[in-house]
């Protein structure tokens, strides 16, 4: 799926969002003995959630490139997605997570070189949110 | 999500808002049609003088009280609509796209500009401060204190429905006027959903109203000896008019006119970070607004015009055009069928003058199954001189005219010989050839690597030569001059 306009590319990290916090609520009830952690990653996925929306919406200009920035950013949806089977491992479902999350850093590193000649804060909070993924990363990595 | 959902569901029957109260005009009405579906989203009436007169009269009558009323206290009727604005964000935007037709990401654009306005004129008990000296002679104080005047009337435009009525309307009422918003019959809707939460922010009734219709309407309002200031932004014939007129009577007048952009496009630019502001220029809004590109002026030699032409006919071939409801839409249809014939027209106009049409936007492809009745593609045009109505004129469309120039003396002196004078933008690395064309260029609103030099709203909204008729501009401080009268006091006690 080619991402071409700013409201395209919010309406698609929102969407990441709201699936890796249903994912790690999810996992926070399949596996209570890491409970507070998938909960404080799913938390913190509805905070992105809320300053995506936020930073977008408040500095939204027409005046500027938001339909014309995001030529060649090409991403396929399953990319993103984590299916989980019953029988998973904890192991085996946190390498996927660590997957998923490496991924979605790429996208927003992406992202926000690519709408770094507009809307003043969405780069920033592109870049705030990819760093976050880092931390997340490692955090997942401690856990295997 | 791809295809966003549609507020307006059933077809809408306009009403005026005069004294705080929704009535019925007993004028004709007229359909308002989705320029992309084409579907009839509301009906809207054409008021007659009586009741031009019955607005008035309210405002009229408001006045005294309103002017009465604290700033704090008028500008806390701001903040709440401020806050009802964020929470109708989207609705507000995705009514934009239905009537006007522009892309979503754009319409967004719109509503927040228009909501920066309203957060600038909250400030207005520190905006609205006078100026004072003591002992100008000994013993004797002299101070500035600013008076609202009473109402005023906004005729808006069908370019930006929202937007534009909010470049003024904020501060009048803040500065303790009543207003008259006439909106444009094309495009309504977005001024009705803003008065609804007018209505629910508790503004006193009679001090913003709002009366649909024509020319007629507008007349009548310019005509009435109570109407003390006029702000208009549309076509600069009419702009010229309501100028005269208002001198005529002895109102205060902001007159936007018409608009013939230049972008300058130098050597040594950045090609990839200009381009797609370039597109944005031209296309964005499907070039309906007075601060598009209307004439790329390339500086320099024929390998650099090559490069900068590949590059800008490839950009503009990819975009996509359909309902600006669906997200992955860069433009969308012009505003009306009457608005798609003028550009055919010119486009007609351009090939029989001798312009060569490198891209030619008349049988676009349009993403999804509407009718083509409002649609058209992005047309660039070469080869194009200064002569040419297509260089003169303005189009009002998605027409690219690619000009050339040996140097950026040339570039400038062909932006001097047009008539307009609302913007012009450069695109270079140079700090030198930037700061003498925001030096030398005639123009209100100066782009440096901008593509759309569109001030914020504690700047003024400028325009010079044939765009702007008046002195005091729309946003900010200037508005809050031109919504005041400044009264001199020079006192002494004994």
């Amino acid at each position: 799926m080619k991402l071409q306009t700013a409201s395209q590319v919010i309406n698609f990290a929102l969407q990441l969002e709201e699936n890796l916090f249903k994912l790690y609520e999810n996992l926070a009830k399949s596996y209570p003995e890491k409970k507070d952690i998938f909960l404080s990653f799913a938390r913190e996925n509805k905070k992105n959630k809320t300053l995506i929306q936020r930073v977008y919406q408040e500095v939204v200009s027409d005046a500027l490139e938001t339909g014309f920035s995001f030529e060649g950013l090409d991403v396929d949806e399953r990319f993103f997605q984590i299916n989980l089977s019953q029988d998973d491992k904890l192991s085996s479902v946190l390498k996927k997570a660590q997957d998923i999350e490496k991924r979605i850093q790429n996208f927003y590193q992406e992202v926000a070189l690519k709408s770094k000649s507009f809307l003043a804060d969405v780069p920033g909070a592109f870049e705030r949110i990819a760093k976050k993924k880092e931390e997340r990363k490692q955090k997942i990595n401690s856990l295997i | 999500m791809t295809h966003l959902e549609e507020p307006i569901k059933e077809v809408l029957i306009l009403k005026n808002y005069i004294d705080g109260e929704w009535v019925d005009s007993k004028g004709n009405f007229h359909d308002i049609i989705n320029p992309a579906t084409g579907k009839i989203i509301a009906k809207a009436p054409s008021s007659s003088k009586k009741e031009v007169g019955e607005a008035i009269s309210c405002a009229k009558n408001a006045f005294p009280e309103w002017r009465k009323t604290p700033p704090l206290a008028r500008c806390r009727c701001l903040f709440r609509l401020k806050e009802l604005l964020e929470e109708n964000f989207e609705e507000l935007s995705r009514v934009q796209t239905m009537e006007h037709g522009k892309t979503i990401d754009e319409s967004r654009g719109e509503t927040r500009r228009g909501i920066e306005n309203v957060e600038v004129a909250t400030a207005i008990p520190s905006l609205m401060m006078g100026e004072n000296l003591e002992d100008i002679a000994s013993g004797i104080d002299e101070y500035l204190i600013r008076q609202p005047l009473g109402i005023f009337t906004c005729i808006a435009p069908f370019n930006f429905p929202f937007m534009v009525p909010l470049w003024f309307t904020p501060y009048a009422v803040a500065c303790g006027n009543c207003i008259i918003i006439k909106p444009s019959p094309r495009v309504p809707v977005s001024q009705v959903k803003l008065t609804e939460l007018v209505d629910e922010a508790g503004f006193p009734p009679g001090v913003w109203n709002i009366i649909h219709g024509e020319a007629d309407v507008a007349t009548s309002l310019l005509e009435s000896q109570d109407i003390k200031g006029v702000s208009f932004v549309g076509s600069t014939p009419v702009a010229k008019k309501i100028y005269q007129m208002c001198g005529q009577t002895g109102k205060r007048v902001i007159a936007q006119g018409g608009a013939k952009n230049f972008m300058v496009i130098m050597p040594d630019t950045d090609l990839d970070k200009t381009i797609p502001a370039l597109m944005t220029s031209f296309f964005g809004n499907t070039g309906q607004r007075c601060l598009s590109g209307a004439n790329a002026v390339c500086v320099g030699d024929d390998k650099f015009y090559k490069r900068f032409l590949d590059s800008f006919l490839s950009a503009t071939s990819k975009i996509k055009i359909g309902y600006g409801l669906d997200e992955t839409i860069q433009m969308g249809p012009l505003q009306s069928e009457e608005a798609k014939k003028r550009v055919l027209g010119y486009i007609e106009k351009g090939i029989q003058e001798g312009a060569k049409l490198l891209l030619d936007g008349r049988k676009p492809k349009i993403e999804g199954a509407y009718p083509a009745n409002c649609f058209l593609g992005p047309a660039v045009f070469d080869n194009v001189t200064a002569d040419m109505s297509i260089a003169k004129e303005e189009i009002f469309g998605p027409v690219a005219c690619i000009m050339r120039a040996k140097s950026l003396d040339e570039a400038i002196g062909m932006i001097h010989k047009n008539p307009f004078g609302n913007a012009a933008c450069i695109f270079t690395s140079s700090g030198a050839s930037a700061r003498k064309f925001q030096y030398e260029v005639e123009c209100g609103n100066i782009g440096i690597n901008i593509g759309i030099a569109a001030p914020m709203a504690f700047f003024p909204f400028s325009g010079m030569k044939e765009s702007f008729f008046g002195i005091l501009h729309g946003q900010g401080k200037e508005a809050v001059r031109f919504f005041t009268e400044s009264k001199v006091v020079i006192g002494r006690w004994w």
